[in-house]
């Protein structure tokens, strides 16, 4: 969230500059961020100091814990069997969502035919499923690409699809003006019309996809991020507990942070319109 | 941008025995529309029986009330819309579906919000398939034409009203269309904008001697713009009147304009035919 504030104030900064405002009118707020941060982690330390290391943990304790995992190799094997199941469920969620999610926008007929499923699944907890697909695919590598996969692919889905049906009309018109085929429509005007719906998606989707990542791992609890959290809850080791979580947290905000960022690339006339 | 120089014959009204860039004869169009849901479609007529020819080089105008049929017309010759009977030939040629011999200007700039103003104006080209180089070359030439030379790398977010209306004209101009369509292109604008654009069409016009159709509901406008203007009824559209304006191809700007009494009396006039109701 923290990049996003940042990109806007950037944005408005251009615009004062423009408009012939001064450098002055900017205001310090990453040091506001910044007090807040130290201050947040201070009183975390002091606190955390008084609770009973079995039921909270501090920030050096944490430091100290990820210091070992990461000496002894076992948080970065963790690491790296989490983002292979993320990064390859998330890549094929995407992918289908967008095909999927072209079809369905573009052709009433497969709207018609699929809305009510793709309502139905969204809607419904996906998580809840998990130990049937445990079942179905036993507790391997599979169930959690499944898992991630079926998790992200309905945000993608769903915007792509409102990304096509909201393409606005008088676009459509130039292209039928110029006569430009059906197909040369869908490339040249419904596609990149949609693109940002995508993008947005594609930024839901991934945190849908950590979600499903880490209930998966909790389940198969063989390995990746979610594994490391199970064990060591189940031997009261709170520090190391919090290692993976924080590693997973500074997973999501590097990924959404990409997401914003391509967002804002692949369609930089969305951001400033509305000023 | 070969075209023969034929501006010295653009003010004489008898065209008898030239060939017409647009025919459009007995056009009539109906709209079948529902009240609600459970209602049956009605029919309602926009147009009726509408013929008019538009020359080689002319600016013809359609002025009328808003609502009576004016974009529907103009859709109808882009082959945007089908209509119900009646012949419409584009030199000679029965139109059919949107064609690129025809080149339009939407009331609203569409631009392509992705594109810069050069990729816009390129836009009708790729779809013509011209190489990349050709069509580069192509595009800056007409941004020049339309004075947004130096805004070629700009995106539509970045360009005032005025500009993108002007990157929408090079873009349909790109094109070479036989027939230029414009759909009231500057009543979005503020006055002062629109009267600028107006007299930089009027020198696009004379530069590329290009045959265009103008859809207006401003008198001004019409007559300033005009070789001749067709007047249009409200529902359904009917022409009322076509008036042939006597200013010629090097008219004086539309405020020393306004002054000359012919101005004011066909001013007058239009405006009658147009508030009257017909009288049946
Ligand atoms: N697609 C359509 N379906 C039904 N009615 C339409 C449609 N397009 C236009 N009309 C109606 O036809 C009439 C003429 O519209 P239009 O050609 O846009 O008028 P103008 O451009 O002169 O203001 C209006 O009453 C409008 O409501
Ligand atoms: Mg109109």
């Amino acid at each position: 969230m923290a990049l996003t504030t940042e990109v806007d104030d950037a944005a408005r900064e251009t615009e004062l500059e423009e408009l012939g405002g001064s450098k002055a009118a900017r205001k310090p707020y990453w040091l506001v961020r910044a007090i807040s941060i130290v201050l947040i982690l201070a009183l975390w330390e002091v606190v955390g100091r008084q609770v009973s290391p079995l039921f909270m943990s501090y920030p050096s304790a944490i430091a100290r814990a990820a210091v070992q995992l990461t000496a002894s190799g076992e948080l970065w094997g963790a690491f790296l069997s989490s983002m292979e199941t993320l990064t390859l469920g998330f890549l094929l969620a995407t992918i289908a969502g967008v095909l999927l999610g072209l079809l369905i926008g573009r052709y009433r007929y497969v709207d018609a035919a699929t809305d009510w499923l793709v309502n139905a699944l969204y809607s419904t907890p996906l998580v809840a499923i998990t130990p049937l697909v445990v079942l179905w695919f036993g507790l391997g590598f599979s169930a959690k690409l499944f898992i991630v996969f079926i998790l992200a692919i309905f945000p993608v889905l769903i915007n792509t699809a409102s990304g096509v049906r909201n393409v606005p009309s008088q676009l459509i018109d130039v292209g039928n003006a110029f006569a430009a085929s059906e197909r040369e429509i869908f490339a040249k005007v419904i596609l990149p019309a949609s693109l940002p719906y995508m993008m947005t998606g594609i930024r839901l989707g991934i945190g849908r996809a950590i979600i499903g990542m880490v209930v998966a791992e909790f389940f198969t609890a063989i390995n990746g991020l979610g594994a490391l959290i199970i064990k060591y809850g189940n031997q009261f080791e709170t520090a190391a507990m919090f290692v993976p979580i924080l590693c997973l947290m500074l997973m999501g905000v590097v990924y959404t942070a990409i997401a914003i960022r391509f967002e804002h690339w692949v369609a930089p006339w969305r951001h400033t319109e509305d000023e | 941008m070969k075209q023969i120089d034929v501006a010295t014959t653009a003010s004489v009204p008898n065209r008898a025995g030239e060939a017409p860039r647009l025919s459009v004869s007995n056009v009539c169009k109906a709209f079948r529309i529902r009240k609600g849901a459970s209602q049956p479609a009605a029919l309602l007529q926009v147009l009726k029986s509408i013929s008019f020819e538009v020359y080689n080089n002319e600016i013809v105008s359609l002025i009328g009330e808003s609502g009576c049929g004016k974009t529907t017309l103009l859709r109808i010759i882009q082959g945007l819309i089908h209509h119900d009977s009646g012949t419409l030939l584009v030199e000679g040629q029965p139109v059919t579906g949107p064609g690129r011999d025809r080149g339009f200007v939407f009331q609203q700039p569409s631009l392509l919000p992705w594109r810069t103003a050069q990729e816009n104006v390129e836009f009708g080209l790729e779809l013509q398939r011209m190489s990349a180089t050709d069509r580069a070359a192509r595009a800056r030439k007409l941004l020049q034409l339309v004075g947004l030379g130096d805004a070629a790398e700009q995106f539509p977010h970045q360009l005032s009203g005025g500009m993108q209306q002007r990157v929408g004209l090079a873009r349909a101009l790109a094109i070479e269309p036989a027939l230029l369509l414009m759909d009231e292109p500057f009543s979005a604008l503020d006055a002062q904008t629109r009267e600028v654009l107006q007299k930089e069409l009027l020198r696009i016009q004379a530069e590329t001697h290009k045959t265009i159709v103008f859809v207006t509901h401003d008198l001004d406008e019409a007559l300033y713009l005009s070789d001749r203007i067709i007047v249009l009824g409200a529902r359904p559209g009917g022409v009322k009147e076509i008036i042939e304006v006597p200013f010629g191809s090097n008219r004086p700007e539309l405020p020393l304009l306004r002054g000359d009494p012919r101005f004011q009396a066909l001013r007058s006039r239009i405006w009658e035919l147009i508030s009257n109701r017909p009288t049946l």
